[in-house]
């Protein structure tokens, strides 16, 4: 067994961090980019220019200034209203910006821009002659979406769901960086340390590869579900 | 009968795509047991006609008159809009369309793709609609694809279920849009066969066919259109056999 | 230094964009850059007979280097740096060594870790354009008597780096924004820069936003870039007009 010099169980909790942070972000992006994609392919000219300067930008800009930006600007925004608070009504207010909320809001953030490409290609893949059929059997909007559009459109998403995520996942080592203890920073601490650093860094790597595999075969088993009645080809 | 409404009432219906005029002010009046057809060469603007009856395809000019109901209008900036998508939702449950490419819906089985409008449009139980639509899918012959998915169907297959999916909406009328057109020849004669039983049990039908022995033996009414316009039109005895127009004359030559 | 008037006059009276912040970030730009450009083209270098490698249907050949790319493109790009950084300098008795003045600067680990990383990536974007040769091409190839060394050099390469073009352009761009985190390891590239000015200033939105628009400039370059060149290369795939 490897000697972990007493670091073993804050590596464990900085792996439960660090999972916590990917699922919390992966269900905010798919929120994101679900609107995202609804706002792109939308009639309105102004959502359709936010949508598309917000997935522009993100894509342009590397994950680390934005995290850092997030977080930083984040703060320095929330003492701002905190202090015109304080001088307006006297309350006396510090809100501390947590590492994990703002690691959660940034990754959400980040990957909402990519889902929303991702859902706005399978959006499009849906056959027409798929929506006109509800349409004309008299749905409404919203059902045709819920009955339809929807479950249609996640079979064509999921391959860029799945690619997003593992994109994802590896990102989250990046809150090590604003001060999140998730299990990067407690393994780079950890080495410098005991300059050990092989102890503890490739344990990490080999939980990465685990979780990646583990989600690569739980994508196999979704899309299997979603491909229902395409496999008679 | 004098006073039930006519199922289905069209009157002047232009429509343009950019600065081409398809349809040059046409009507059509279904009344209950009539089976029309309409015949055309290709670009003739049948299939724009049949789509803006159920509002597919928004008539730029023109009334729509379904069941005794008037659609409403109203002009937006996008053109001419229907006024209350409520009443087009509803105008549409009582006109069900059988598509050229049957548009089943792919990720649902048969049974499931004729459920799928009577349970979460018309509101019916979903016990009752499935004793329905097993009852249906013996009339076309597929009870045992129920469970099948529409890839794994042949296009036969796909077009019989997706007049089942029709028939289960106990619709006032039903429009057919070239419904034989994307099938094999031989796969041709499985559905025409359904569609001939339906007329005779007295359905009101709109149908745009290439299919003239169909035309022939099956429609009350015949309407040969040309570039937009009516060039021709009544009963089949009259348009397919003795043609006037020379247009018309040329459109039913045996093609070799 | 007249040229530079303008600019001063531009930066009069602005606290934090005095003409030294902007060297900073004029240095960082140019390490960024050297990073990533070295690191590229090592890792194209590399790329290249591995993709050979791992389209072969040896399986001694071609799984020895399908590990290596599932391993780096399975883990974030942190903790290669992480290992390769650290294992350098925790190395025993590096410290005594000709070879300590170079490996100290975080720069050459750096840009291992990023050759490596960009490297397993193009490796799997080359082996999915060789897999994409169309069959009948190399069944021609081979009936005019080519060996396969000739038939991967002058048909199934030429074709399939055409191929590779888009994705290639991605892995460029993706590599540019992963760079970043040299800031990470004490390196001062574009973002080392903006976290220095940051904190001199304590001004996160005029430190990391112009870091940003940096960033943007350049990843339109780059994507610009490809687009020209996917122009140029591929304008034979497209189909020919008025047919």
């Amino acid at each position: 067994m490897i000697d972990l010099h007493g670091y073993g169980p804050r590596l464990l909790e900085g792996a439960g961090v660090t999972l916590q942070l990917a699922v919390l972000s992966l269900i905010l992006a798919l929120i994101l980019g679900l609107l995202t994609a609804s706002a792109k392919m939308s009639r309105n000219w102004l959502l359709h220019k936010v949508a598309t300067l917000y997935t522009t930008v993100i894509r342009g800009v590397p994950d680390l200034v934005l995290m850092l930006l997030l977080f930083f600007g984040g703060q320095m925004a929330l003492n701002v209203a905190t202090d015109a608070i304080y001088d307006r009504f006297g309350v006396d207010w510090y809100i501390n910006l947590n590492a994990f909320a703002a690691g959660v809001l940034t990754i959400g953030f980040i990957f909402g821009a990519y889902m929303g490409e991702t859902f706005r290609g399978a959006f499009m893949a849906v056959e027409h002659g798929q929506i006109e059929a509800g349409k004309a059997y008299g749905m409404s909007p919203w059902l045709v979406f819920r009955r339809i559009r929807f479950p249609q459109m996640m079979r064509h998403a999921l391959p860029g769901i799945s690619n997003n995520w593992m994109v994802l996942l590896k990102t989250t080592a990046l809150v090590s960086v604003i001060g999140l203890s998730d299990m990067v920073r407690v393994a780079a601490e950890a080495s410098r340390a005991t300059h050990e650093p092989f102890t503890f860094l490739i344990p990490v790597a080999v939980v990465y590869l685990l979780i990646a595999s583990v989600s690569e075969w739980m994508f196999a088993r979704l899309q299997k579900r979603y491909n229902v009645g395409f496999g008679g080809h | 009968m004098a006073d039930t409404p006519i199922p289905l009432e069209v009157r002047n219906i232009k429509k343009r795509f950019g600065d081409t005029e398809v349809l040059k002010g046409l009507s059509l009046e279904a009344r209950k047991g009539d089976v029309i057809t309409l015949i055309g060469a290709s670009g003739s603007g049948k299939s724009t006609f049949l789509r803006c009856m159920n509002l597919l395809e928004q008539p730029d000019e023109g009334d729509l008159i379904v069941h005794g109901e008037e659609i409403r209008f109203k002009q937006t900036k996008h053109g001419r809009e229907p006024a209350d998508w409520k009443q087009v939702v509803r105008m549409r449950a009582k006109l069900s369309m059988v598509f050229q490419s049957f548009n089943l819906w792919s990720h649902m089985t048969l049974l499931e793709n004729v459920i799928e409008a009577p349970i979460h449009v018309l509101g019916k139980p979903k016990k009752e609609a499935i004793e329905h639509a097993r009852a249906l899918l013996e009339r076309v012959g597929l009870t045992a694809r129920a469970d099948a998915y529409p890839a794994q169907m042949s296009g036969g297959q796909q077009q019989r279920g997706a007049i089942a999916r029709a028939l289960a909406m106990d619709p006032e009328v039903m429009l057919f849009d070239e419904p034989t057109s994307a099938l094999d020849p031989e796969l041709v004669g499985d559905v025409l066969k359904v569609m001939r039983d339906l007329a005779e049990e007295g359905r009101t039908m709109v149908v745009v066919t290439h299919e003239m022995g169909f035309a022939r033996d099956v429609s009350s009414q015949v309407i040969y259109l040309h570039q937009g316009l009516v060039e021709e039109a009544g009963p089949p005895q009259e348009v397919l056999v003795n043609p006037t127009s020379p247009r018309l004359k040329q459109f039913l030559a045996p093609k070799y | 230094m007249t040229e530079l008037t303008w600019l001063n006059e531009l930066l009069a009276g602005n606290r934090i964009f005095t003409p030294q912040t902007i060297g900073y970030y004029w240095d960082g730009l140019v390490l960024t850059t050297q990073l990533v450009f070295l690191s590229l083209v090592a890792g194209l270098v590399l790329a290249i007979p591995l993709a050979i490698g791992r389209s072969s249907g040896r399986r001694w050949i071609s799984l020895p280097i399908y590990v290596y790319t599932y391993v780096f493109r399975g883990t974030p790009l942190l903790i290669q740096l992480y290992i390769i950084y650290y294992g350098v300098v925790f190395f025993d008795g590096i410290q005594q060594t000709f070879l300590w003045p170079i490996l100290r600067e975080a720069f050459y680990p750096a840009l291992i870790a990023f050759t490596l990383n960009t490297a397993a990536y193009t490796t799997e974007i080359f082996r999915g354009a060789i897999k994409a040769t169309p069959r009948g091409e190399i069944e021609a190839a081979r009936a005019y008597g080519m060996s396969q060394g000739l038939m991967m050099r002058r048909i199934v390469l030429p074709s399939a780096f055409r191929r590779a073009l888009p994705a290639y352009g991605n892995e460029v761009i993706f590599m540019l924004h992963a760079s970043a985190i040299a800031s990470v390891v004490t390196l001062m590239d574009i973002t080392g820069a903006a976290r220095f000015v940051y904190a001199r200033f304590y001004a996160p939105f005029e430190a990391f936003l112009f870091a940003a628009a940096i960033y943007l400039c350049l990843t339109f370059a780059i994507l610009y870039f490809f687009r020209y060149l996917e122009k140029k290369l591929l304008a034979h795939l497209k189909p020919q007009s008025g047919n």
